[in-house]
């Protein structure tokens, strides 16, 4: 049996000084990643299994949170499909749009640089700020967007004061925010080799059949990337339907995703147990979302070397 | 090769060691920022800055308010300094008003969970609710023995929303009554009386003359007369009010001495379908249309829209007696105004009304329990004086003298209707149900407000509506008085 070897003992004097500085400076970041990310996760773990409400000693109470959650909390289920009709509607429309703009803004036109810059701008703007400019554009009697449609002659919405319709005005909402995806997108189109555009403009591709045969399979590792976030982000959506619909989630609880549901239970509450418990499950679904998301990349993302991966 | 040095007082310093050196000092700003700060200099909401004051007195104290306006905040600056001279022994900083991003509950239980809460505070949330969590000093021996704050000195309804389980944990300081706002002007365009006296007295009389002032343009409705039973686009407030006309037709929304939620009784559920029966004869039914015809709160909404009882689109409207100032925020489309007392429901005998108080708490473990309520005690029966001339809030002890008015009213309707406005208000507490007594109070409040929307919606009758939320209610304070 060999005695104990230290794992930096092959290493030179200076391979070990340099390793010695490079985790110091990592050191922080690991740190911080600990105290600040890996321990409220794992805390909250733990808490989920218990009745806290900050003062108190926590509680243990076994599984009866994840009990009440399922069958003794009537604003889960309504939380819980409101966040997928979110999700549904909204990264689907967010990753078209966002791929359109992208490739509108990939062209070679005078000025692009300042359109680019432009359409980035509202994803710097705060949401609460936007949210409270959508809430006076969506006013039912006078606001811009009802003005408009009757100017059509269709029949305008009452947007968000009518439980029909506040959620696609969310939707219509989350439209602001596409310039980060978008920007992702125009990195991955400048990325695709030129020379293969132009070898299918000589075999005879029109710009349909480019995007189609082309552009998308190349792209299609930064569709995955964006799909994967967009869904994450999607669920997480919190500000703005708490400012349009405050902890109650009007009108008629349409607007109770499932976050404001959480933050309702910790900071209204103060069952940050329940609460935990309600982070728990999100992280296990989002978890699940993504991986069958991965699982189905390997039929539609496009790796250059061998096509789709089987 | 070798590595580029740099000289440093003579002697070469390797990059390394120098990024070394700067990684120990960026550590140690770090660890030095992250220290305790000893006695900061505290700035007030108007930006000034108040310097740490020199060690010789005795006992500084801290306080805090969960928010409010600038003007507000600032009185508890001249409190503080008032008090500080007939106290010279005791300091207090300068009110910590609000807690920025965070809740402030949040951020209050936090500072108790970790040993260093402020030593007095106001709430906005019950102080049951952070009782049954043993979150605050009990009050009941130190109230005994204050100059203002006997038990004798507070009306008993009030009061009650302070007391869980025969202790008093709280100073309801300012108590905003509610009353039924109407617009003298519009009442008489229509030749109907608009005394006080003539006010309707049961809710068959409410409705029919709400009917006066109802009008609808296709689906959008134009003006209104009375909402019951309150502004539909608001369940939260709806919620609150809604204890108000549960008294008023023989019931009430908790029992606090039995501690039982009783939502669900014969009276409630009456209740709601006479508020069901009367939107669907008055407001087609619908109260996607009525909330989308506009704004029918008491101050401009986030879309812009001029609050309707100020625009003269809403004859009567539920509000505290704070409004009597709030109301003139907006533009009035009219002058003469008047507030009515509550009519009684068909299984009601007497008028009733609601308050919505600030409380003075004493955090647990705070640091100086004793001159933290002396404070408090100060606030409520002297403080208060400084608090109304900047914020009109009805002074809920019953040693302030009796003939403050808000100089608002008076400069908008004269000195003769602003004091019988204020008598009237100070009535109205008199006749309080009792409120903010549960345990559960945000809880049962959200409950309440989604079986309102329900039974308005018409998703649910109000007898499901209201059982289910009485059965989530009452699961939720069993289980919070389980673990008191």
């Amino acid at each position: 049996m060999s005695g104990f070897r230290s794992p930096w003992a092959h290493l030179s004097l200076m391979q070990r000084r340099e390793a010695r500085a490079g985790m110091l400076f990592v050191l922080p970041w690991v740190l911080s990643l600990l105290v600040f990310t890996a321990y409220p996760v794992l805390a909250s773990v733990i808490l989920s299994f218990t009745d806290y409400s900050i003062v108190q000693t926590p509680h243990w109470v076994g599984l009866q949170n994840y009990q009440t959650m399922f069958t003794g909390d009537p604003s889960f289920w309504p939380a819980v499909r409101n966040s997928i009709y979110y999700a549904l509607i909204s990264v689907p429309l967010g990753l078209v749009a966002s791929l359109a703009l992208a490739l509108v803004l990939n062209m070679r036109a005078a000025g692009i640089s300042i359109y680019r810059t432009l359409f980035y701008l509202p994803s710097v703007v705060p949401p609460i700020a936007s949210t409270i400019v959508f809430i006076v554009m969506f006013e039912p009697q006078s606001g811009l967007v009802n003005t408009l449609i009757r100017l059509t002659g269709l029949p305008a919405p009452a947007w968000f004061s009518d439980p029909t319709w506040s959620k696609p005005g969310l939707v219509i909402m989350s439209l602001w925010g596409i310039g980060a995806t978008t920007l992702i997108f125009l990195a991955g189109l400048q990325d695709i080799p030129r020379s293969l555009l132009e070898a299918a403009a000589i075999d005879g591709a029109g710009p349909w059949q480019k995007l189609r045969n082309v552009i998308l399979p190349l792209l299609s590792p930064v569709i995955l990337f964006n799909l994967v976030m967009n869904v994450i982000y999607s669920f997480q959506v919190f500000s703005q339907p708490l400012v349009i619909g405050g902890t109650t989630g009007a009108p008629f609880e349409s607007m109770l995703m499932y976050m404001v549901h959480i933050y309702r239970n910790a900071f209204r509450y103060f069952k940050m147990g329940y609460a935990s418990a309600l982070s728990v499950v999100l992280f296990a679904a989002v978890m699940l979302i993504t991986l069958v998301i991965f699982r189905s990349a390997r039929l539609w993302v496009f790796h250059e070397e061998s096509g789709p991966v089987a | 090769m070798q590595p580029e040095r740099v000289s440093y007082r003579g002697r070469l310093l390797s990059r390394r060691s120098f990024l070394k050196l700067a990684g120990f000092g960026g550590g140690a700003a770090l660890l030095a920022a992250c220290a305790p700060a000893g006695t900061p200099a505290a700035t007030t909401l108007a930006g000034t800055t108040v310097p740490p004051t020199a060690g010789t007195a005795a006992i500084n104290l801290s306080f805090w308010t969960p928010g409010g306006s600038a003007v507000w905040c600032s009185s508890f600056d001249t409190i503080a300094q008032n008090y500080q001279q007939i106290e010279p022994d005791v300091t207090i900083g300068a009110a910590q008003c609000y807690t920025g991003d965070q809740s402030f509950n949040e951020v209050l239980l936090a500072t108790i969970a970790a040993g260093n809460p402020p030593d007095a505070t106001i709430i906005w949330s019950s102080p049951v609710a952070f009782a049954v969590r043993g979150a605050l000093e009990p009050l009941d021996a130190l109230m005994a023995s204050s100059r203002y704050s006997q038990l004798e000195n507070w009306p008993g309804g009030v009061l009650a929303s302070c007391q869980f389980r025969g202790e008093t944990y709280g100073l309801p300081v300012t108590a905003g009554a509610y009353g039924l706002f109407y617009n003298q002007e519009l009442f008489e365009s229509k030749g109907i009386p608009s005394g006080r006296a003539d006010f309707p007295t049961t809710w068959d009389e409410l409705r029919r003359l709400s009917k006066e002032f109802t009008h609808w343009n296709g689906d959008t409705l134009e003006t209104a007369g009375f909402f019951p039973w309150s502004n539909p686009a608001d369940p939260g407030s709806a919620a609150v009010e809604l204890a108000i006309w549960s008294a008023l037709n023989g019931s009430q929304l908790f029992d606090s001495v039995n501690l039982r939620y009783t939502l669900n009784t014969e009276q409630n559920i009456e209740m709601m379908q006479y508020a069901l029966d009367w939107l669907d004869e008055e407001y087609m039914g619908d109260v996607v249309k009525v909330t989308t015809s506009g704004n029918w709160s008491g101050s401009p909404d986030a879309q812009g829209r001029p609050p309707a009882f100020q625009d003269g689109r809403l004859a009567m409207f539920t509000n505290g007696n704070w409004f009597t100032g709030d109301m003139y925020g907006s533009a009035l489309a009219f002058e003469r105004w008047d507030a009515g007392l509550f009519p009684v429901g068909p299984s009601g005998s007497n008028t009733a009304s609601g308050y919505w108080p600030n409380w003075l708490v004493i955090p647990k473990g705070s640091a100086h329990v004793q001159e933290a309520f002396n404070y408090m005690d100060y606030i409520a029966g002297e403080g208060i004086l400084v608090w109304f001339a900047n914020v009109p809030d009805l002074p809920a002890n019953l040693t302030v003298p009796s003939d403050l008015v808000p100089t608002k009213v008076i400069e908008e309707r004269g000195q003769a209707f602003a004091e019988d406005i204020q008598a009237f208000f100070r009535g109205q507490l008199d006749v309080a149900t009792p409120m903010w007594t549960s345990p559960v109070q945000d809880f049962g409040n959200d409950q309440i407000a989604r079986a309102i929307m329900q039974i308005l919606g018409k998703q649910a009758t109000p007898e499901e509506a209201l059982t289910e939320a009485q059965e989530l209610c009452q699961t939720e304070l069993d289980g919070a008085l389980a673990v008191a």
